[in-house]
C-alpha cells in the first residue's frame, strides 16, 4: 500500500490530522490502484464469460431470502450478485445501461470491457500512461464503429413478411433456457411487436405489451393474447364465466355510497334514523347498479373493491364485475377496449364504455387460480404475452428472455440495419482495427492493437462455450475473413457445419453492437483514469 | 520553591505556536495540494472516493475532491475554501488554484525556517500578486465580439480547453459545441439556472443532446394518463401550484351531518369544487397543465376526456424554468385564470429517451432556455460529465462576459514566472529573493502537466524557459507531442479572468496561512479520536 491517507509529521515530530478519521480509510494510489481495479473488473467478466452465446450456461443465484433465480442474462446476474467493490459496481451499471437502452447484449458488453482492461494491464506493465491507453482505445473504437457501419446490411421490416424477423428473434432466444420452444417464442415476440409497432414514427411503445406469467402447464402453452390478461376473477363465483360482446364500464370509484373526504360525523340517535341510513345505502347501491345497467354495460371493471352486499346485488342484477384491478391494467384495458376511465357514476355515458368481443375466465388445471382474458378488442394495439412454465424460475427466465427478444425486434424497427452475429462483426472489427494500428505513429499504436486483441475475446468465448477449440477455430475463421473478404463469417456455435452467419440467420442489430463497443470503451476509459482510491477500511 | 503550574485553558486544549506552527500548517497544505496534484491537465487522473455511506464519487474536479475528502485540519481547510471560491466564481481551474497555493507556501517555507518575518514574506507576495494580475491584463489577447464567427471560435476553444482534462476529453469537440450552443441560447444575463442538465442512464455519450427549450422527466401519473395526447403544437400552458385532487378543502374541519340526505349534498359539494377548478382550466384554453402538487386520477381522466395533457408533481426547479421560458405565471388558484397568465410554446411533446420518457417544450417565446440531456453508461460517469459540463459552461459564460483570453498549458504561468524573475533583479532587499521564489513556484503548473503525462519535466521546462526568455510569450507544454509549442496558435485558450482569480485567491490564502502563528483548538466534545499512533511513514506518496 502506498500510504495511509494524508498523515504527515512536521519537522518537529508532531503528527497532524488533515482528513477526518483518516486512520480508518484505506488509500490506493498509482499502479496499485489500476491493478486492483483491473482485477475486480476481470473477475466480474470471468463470471459472465461462460454465459455468452447459444451454448452458454446459466447461473443459479440464491437471494438473501432464499429465493432462486436462474438466468443467463448478464444484467440480471450482475444485479443479483450484490457486488461490493466499487469498480465491479461500475461494471454492473454498464450492463444495466446496455439493458435499458438496447435490452440485449448485456453479457457481451461486460466481457468486452473485461477483455479491454485485461489488455490494458499488459500495456501498463510496459509503462504506457493509462490515459494514452484510453486514447488509443477511443481511436480504435472509432475505427471499429466505422467498420460496423460498413459491414452492416439493411433489413426489410415488413409487416406482411414476418419470417426474417422471427429468425432474428430466434438468434436472441437461442442462448436462453427457453430454446426448447424456440420458434414459438420467436413468433410470439414478433407478433407482439408488430401488433404494437408504429412504423411511421419508427417506435414501439413497450407499455402496450404486457408480459404475464403463471406457474403451471408447459412452456409450449405460452400464448399471445391480442388483448389484455389480468390476474383477477369475477367478483362472485356464480357470475357468468364468459361474456360475449362485452360492453365494459371502467370505473375508478368504489361501489359504495360516496364518502366526503372532509372529516364528518353522523349521529344516529334513533332507530328511525338508523333505518333511514340503511335505506339510503341500499337505494344508493341500487341506483348505482341501475345506472351502470342503464348505460348498456354488461361488465364492470372496478379499480376499487365493493363489499359483499354490492356483490350480491350485482349478481342479482346479472351484472358481472371484476374488482381490485390495478391502475396500469385499468389503463391497458381502457386503451385496448377504446373505453374511457370513469371517475364517478354520474359521468358514465354509453360512449364511454369499452368494447371487447369476448371476455372469459381461464382456469388452470386443478388449481383454483383464475385469470381474465379480454380479447377481440376494438383497438388491438395492446397485447399480452402469457407465459406458462413448470416452475417459477422458468417462467421468470422466460419473461426475461422474451423481453430481450422484444427489445431486439424493437431496435430493428427503429433502425433497420443489422450485422451478423456469432462473433463475425467482432472478428471483422478486430481485423480492421489491427490494420489501422499499423498506420499510427505514436504510442497509441499499442493500445489500438490491444483493442483488436480484446475484440477477439468474444468469438473466443463463444467458441469455448460451444465446445470448439477456441484458438484453433478463431484462427481459421480469421484467415477466411481475410482470404474471402467475407465479413459474415463467425463461429459455428450450433455445429451446423457452416461459418456463414447469413446462412445460419444469426443476426444482431447494428445499434446494439455499436452501443456495446462505445459503452465498453467509455467505461474502460473511466476506470483507467482513476489512480487514487479512498475508501473506509471496513468497506472491503 | 515549587511554583504551581498555571492552568489557563481547559485540559486537553491543543495549543501550538510560533514558527513550528507555521511550518506545520504549511505541511498540511502541501498534503492537500498533493491530494489533487495528479488531476491536473489532459493527462490528469481521476480520484475514486468512497464515503462512509458507500456512495462513490469519481472526479477530476479539484473542488469536488476536496469537498468529499472531509478535511478537518484548520489551515488545510483554507485551501478547500479557495477551491470552492474558485468554483463559485469562475467554475474551473480549481485544481490549479490549490496547487499554486501549495507551491507558494512550499517556496515560503525555507524563509520561515531561516526566520524571515512572515509579514515581510506576505508583503512581498502581495506586491508580486498585484504585479502578476497587471501583467496578465496587459498581455491577454482581446477578441472582437462583433464578429459572431470569431466569438464562436473563441468560446469553443475555451470550452474545449476546459474539457480536455476531463473524462469526456475524447468527446470534447462534441461537447464544446453543445456547451457553446447552450450558452448562446441564453439571454444577455446568461443565468446559469436557465441551463438544465438532466441525466438518463444508458446510451453512449454521443447520444447526449441539447434541447432548445425545457425538458423534464415524465412525472408520476395516474390511470388515464396514457389516453392523453402526447403532442401539441402551440399549446397554452397553465402552471399551477394547486392540488387537483378530490380532497378535504380544509384540514381539521369536521362536518356534522344531521340527516342522511345531507350526506349526499356534501359529497356533491366536494365534487363540485374539484370540477369547478377543472372546468375553469378547461375553459381558459390551456392544453397542457403542469402542477407542482399532485394531479389526481379524477383530474387526469377529466383532462384525458377533453384532449388536454397534465403532469403533477413537477419539480419546482423545472416548473420555474418552464415559467421563465414559456411565460405565464405559477398560479396558486384557478380563480380569475386569464389568458395572460398562461404560457405558450411552439411545440410540446413527450419523447422517449433511453428507458425514460421526457416532456419537452420547444420554441419557448419568452426567456431563452435550454436543457442538456446527458447519456452515459454508469451513474458516476454521468455525474462526472455533468460536473465537467458545468465547468465548461461557466468558462464559456465567463468568456462571453470578458473577451480577453490567455494561452493555457502552462504558457501564462511560464510567462509570469519570467516576468517576476526579471522584475526581481531590479529590487533591492529581501523582497528580491521572495519574488524570485514566487516566480519559481509558478512553474509548478507546467511541471505538473509534464509529470502527469509522464514527460521529463526538467527538460521541457528548460526549453520553455529558453523560449520565454527569447520572447515567445505563449509557449507552453504540448501534451500530444511531448514537446513545447505556441499554445495560442494551438487554440489552448482560457479566459484571463480564470487565471487572475486563481492567482489572487492563491496569494490571498498563502498570506493568510503565513500570518497565523498559533492555533488554539478546544478538545473535542465527545473525546476520543486523538492523534493517530506514531510509526506511520510520511504518507504523501507521489503517484507511480
Amino acid at each position: 500500500m502506498a500510504g495511509t491517507g494524508s498523515i504527515a509529521f512536521d519537522e518537529y515530530g508532531r503528527p497532524f490530522i488533515i482528513v477526518r478519521d483518516q486512520e480508518n480509510k484505506t488509500r490506493l494510489t498509482g499502479i496499485e490502484a489500476h491493478k486492483s481495479h483491473i482485477l475486480a473488473a476481470k473477475s466480474i467478466a470471468n463470471v459472465l464469460k461462460t454465459s455468452l452465446g447459444p451454448k452458454g450456461l446459466d447461473k443459479m443465484l440464491v437471494g438473501p431470502d432464499g429465493d432462486l433465480t436462474i438466468t443467463n442474462d448478464g444484467a440480471t446476474i450482475l444485479s443479483q450478485m450484490d457486488v461490493e467493490h466499487q469498480i465491479a459496481k461500475l461494471m454492473v451499471q454498464l450492463s444495466r445501461s446496455q439493458d435499458d437502452e438496447i435490452g440485449d447484449g448485456t453479457t457481451g458488453v461486460v466481457v468486452l470491457a473485461g477483455a479491454l482492461l485485461e489488455q490494458a494491464e499488459q500495456l501498463l506493465d510496459r509503462g504506457i500512461h493509462p490515459i494514452r491507453i484510453a486514447d488509443g482505445y477511443e481511436i480504435a473504437a472509432k475505427v471499429a464503429v466505422e467498420t460496423l457501419d460498413k459491414i452492416s446490411e439493411r433489413f426489410e421490416v415488413d409487416l406482411k413478411k414476418p419470417e426474417p424477423l422471427i429468425r432474428l428473434a430466434m438468434t436472441t432466444l437461442g442462448s436462453k433456457i427457453i430454446n426448447r420452444c424456440h420458434r414459438q417464442m420467436a413468433e410470439i415476440a414478433v407478433n407482439a411487436i408488430l401488433a404494437v409497432a408504429d412504423l411511421d414514427r419508427k417506435d414501439v411503445d413497450f407499455e402496450l405489451i404486457k408480459v404475464e406469467g403463471k406457474v403451471g402447464g408447459k412452456l409450449e402453452d405460452t400464448m399471445l393474447v391480442k388483448g389484455v390478461v389480468i390476474d383477477k376473477d369475477m367478483s362472485h363465483p356464480q357470475m357468468p364465466k364468459v361474456v360475449k360482446d362485452a360492453k365494459m364500464a371502467i370505473l375508478t370509484c368504489p361501489f359504495e355510497p360516496p364518502k366526503p373526504k372532509t372529516k364528518h360525523k353522523l349521529d344516529v340517535t334513533s332507530v328511525e334514523d338508523y333505518h333511514k341510513l340503511r335505506e339510503y345505502e341500499i337505494s344508493k347501491f341500487e341506483s348505482m347498479v341501475q345506472s351502470v345497467k342503464d348505460k348498456g354495460a354488461n361488465l364492470v371493471i372496478c379499480q376499487w373493491g365493493f363489499d359483499d352486499e354490492a356483490n350480491h346485488l350485482l349478481l342479482q342484477k346479472q351484472l358481472p364485475a371484476v374488482r381490485w384491478v390495478g391502475g396500469p391494467e385499468i389503463e391497458l384495458i381502457a386503451i385496448a377496449t377504446g373505453g374511457r376511465i370513469v371517475p364517478r357514476f354520474e359521468e358514465l355515458t354509453p360512449e364511454k364504455l369499452g368494447h371487447a368481443g369476448i371476455v372469459r375466465e381461464l382456469t388452470f388445471g386443478t388449481t383454483k387460480e383464475r385469470m381474465l382474458v379480454i380479447e377481440e378488442c376494438k383497438n388491438s394495439r395492446a397485447v399480452t404475452i402469457f407465459i406458462r412454465g413448470g416452475n417459477k424460475m422458468i417462467v421468470e427466465e422466460a419473461k426475461r428472455s422474451l423481453h430481450d427478444a422484444l427489445c431486439v425486434i424493437r431496435n430493428l424497427v427503429r433502425d433497420d440495419r443489422v450485422v451478423f452475429g456469432g462473433g463475425a462483426p467482432e472478428i471483422a472489427c478486430s481485423l480492421a482495427v489491427a490494420s489501422a494500428a499499423d498506420e499510427i505513429s505514436t504510442l497509441e499504436q499499442y493500445a489500438v492493437r490491444s483493442f483488436s486483441e480484446a475484440l477477439e475475446s468474444i468469438p473466443l468465448a463463444l467458441a469455448e462455450n460451444s465446445g470448439h477449440a477456441p484458438i484453433h477455430t478463431l484462427a481459421e475463421v480469421k484467415s477466411r475473413h481475410v482470404k474471402e473478404k467475407n465479413p459474415r463469417l463467425g463461429i459455428d456455435c450450433l455445429h451446423r457445419g457452416s461459418n456463414d452467419m447469413k446462412e445460419q440467420h444469426v443476426i444482431e442489430t447494428l445499434m446494439a453492437k455499436k452501443q456495446q463497443l462505445l459503452l465498453a470503451t467509455q467505461l474502460v476509459r473511466m476506470i483507467l483514469k482513476i489512480d487514487d482510491v479512498r475508501v473506509p477500511s471496513d468497506g472491503f | 520553591m515549587m511554583q504551581p503550574p498555571i492552568i489557563l485553558l481547559k485540559e486537553g486544549t491543543d495549543t501550538s505556536q510560533g514558527t513550528p506552527q507555521i511550518i506545520s500548517n504549511v505541511n498540511a497544505c502541501q498534503a492537500i495540494a498533493d491530494a489533487v496534484r495528479t488531476t491536473l491537465g489532459p493527462r490528469g487522473m481521476d480520484k475514486l472516493i468512497v464515503e462512509t455511506g458507500g456512495k462513490a464519487t469519481i472526479s477530476n474536479d479539484g473542488a469536488t475532491i476536496l469537498k468529499t475528502l472531509d478535511i478537518v485540519h484548520p489551515a488545510a481547510k483554507t485551501l478547500v475554501d479557495i477551491a470552492k471560491s474558485q468554483d463559485a466564481e469562475v467554475g474551473d481551474g480549481t485544481t490549479s488554484v490549490v496547487l499554486l497555493a501549495g507551491e507558494f507556501l512550499k517556496e515560503a517555507k525555507p524563509y520561515i525556517e531561516e526566520h524571515v518575518h512572515p509579514q515581510i514574506i506576505i508583503r512581498a507576495f502581495r506586491k508580486a500578486g498585484c504585479l502578476m494580475v497587471q501583467k496578465i491584463k496587459e498581455i491577454s489577447v482581446k477578441i472582437k465580439k462583433d464578429d459572431p464567427n470569431e466569438l464562436r471560435v473563441l468560446l469553443e476553444n475555451c470550452a474545449a480547453t476546459s474539457l480536455s482534462s476531463k473524462l469526456v476529453a475524447a468527446q470534447k469537440d462534441f461537447f464544446s459545441k453543445m456547451v457553446v450552443d447552450a450558452v448562446m441560447i441564453l439571454d444577455e444575463l446568461l443565468p446559469l439556472n436557465m441551463i438544465g442538465i438532466k441525466k438518463v442512464q444508458g446510451g453512449a455519450l454521443e447520444d447526449s443532446m441539447l434541447v432548445d427549450g425545457v425538458a423534464f422527466k415524465k412525472t408520476f401519473s395516474y390511470a388515464g394518463f396514457e389516453m392523453q395526447s402526447k403532442k401539441y403544437s402551440n399549446p397554452k400552458i397553465a402552471l399551477l401550484n394547486i392540488e387537483l385532487e378530490l380532497k378535504a378543502e380544509k384540514e381539521n374541519a369536521e362536518v356534522r351531518v344531521n340527516t342522511v340526505q345531507e350526506y349526499q349534498s356534501i359529497v356533491d359539494a366536494e365534487w363540485t369544487i374539484l370540477y369547478d377548478k377543472l372546468d375553469t382550466l378547461y375553459k381558459s384554453g390551456a392544453k397542457v397543465v403542469l402542477s407542482k402538487l399532485p394531479i389526481g386520477d379524477v383530474a387526469t381522466q377529466y383532462f384525458a376526456d377533453r384532449d388536454m395533457f397534465c403532469a403533477g408533481r413537477v419539480p419546482d426547479e423545472d416548473l420555474r424554468r418552464t415559467m421563465k421560458a414559456c411565460g405565464g405565471s405559477i398560479q396558486t388558484t384557478v380563480q380569475g385564470l386569464s389568458a395572460g397568465s398562461l404560457g405558450t410554446a411552439d411545440l410540446f411533446e413527450e419523447v422517449q429517451v433511453g428507458g425514460e420518457r421526457y416532456n419537452v417544450f420547444k420554441g419557448c417565446p419568452q426567456a431563452k432556455t435550454c436543457t442538456i440531456i446527458l447519456r452515459g453508461g454508469a451513474e458516476q460517469f454521468m455525474e462526472e460529465t455533468e460536473r465537467s459540463l458545468h465547468d465548461a459552461i461557466m468558462i464559456v459564460r465567463r468568456a462571453m462576459k470578458n473577451d480577453a483570453v490567455v494561452a493555457g498549458g502552462g504558457a501564462i504561468e511560464m510567462e509570469l514566472s519570467r516576468y517576476l524573475r526579471d522584475l526581481s533583479q531590479t529590487i533591492a532587499g529581501k523582497e528580491q529573493l521572495l519574488i524570485t521564489a514566487l516566480g519559481k513556484a509558478l512553474e509548478v503548473i507546467p511541471r505538473q502537466l509534464c509529470d502527469n503525462a509522464g514527460f521529463d519535466a526538467t527538460n521541457i521546462l528548460n526549453k520553455l524557459r529558453q523560449k520565454h526568455a527569447e520572447g515567445g510569450t505563449w509557449f507552453g507544454v504540448n501534451i500530444m507531442t511531448e514537446d513545447i509549442c505556441d499554445n495560442f496558435q494551438a487554440f489552448v485558450w482560457e479566459p484571463s479572468v480564470v487565471k487572475i482569480n486563481a492567482i489572487t485567491a492563491a496569494i490571498e490564502s498563502t498570506c493568510l496561512i503565513l500570518s497565523v502563528d498559533e492555533t488554539i483548538r478546544n478538545p473535542r466534545a465527545e473525546g476520543g479520536g486523538g492523534p493517530p499512533g506514531a510509526g506511520r511513514g510520511r504518507g504523501r506518496g507521489r503517484p507511480m
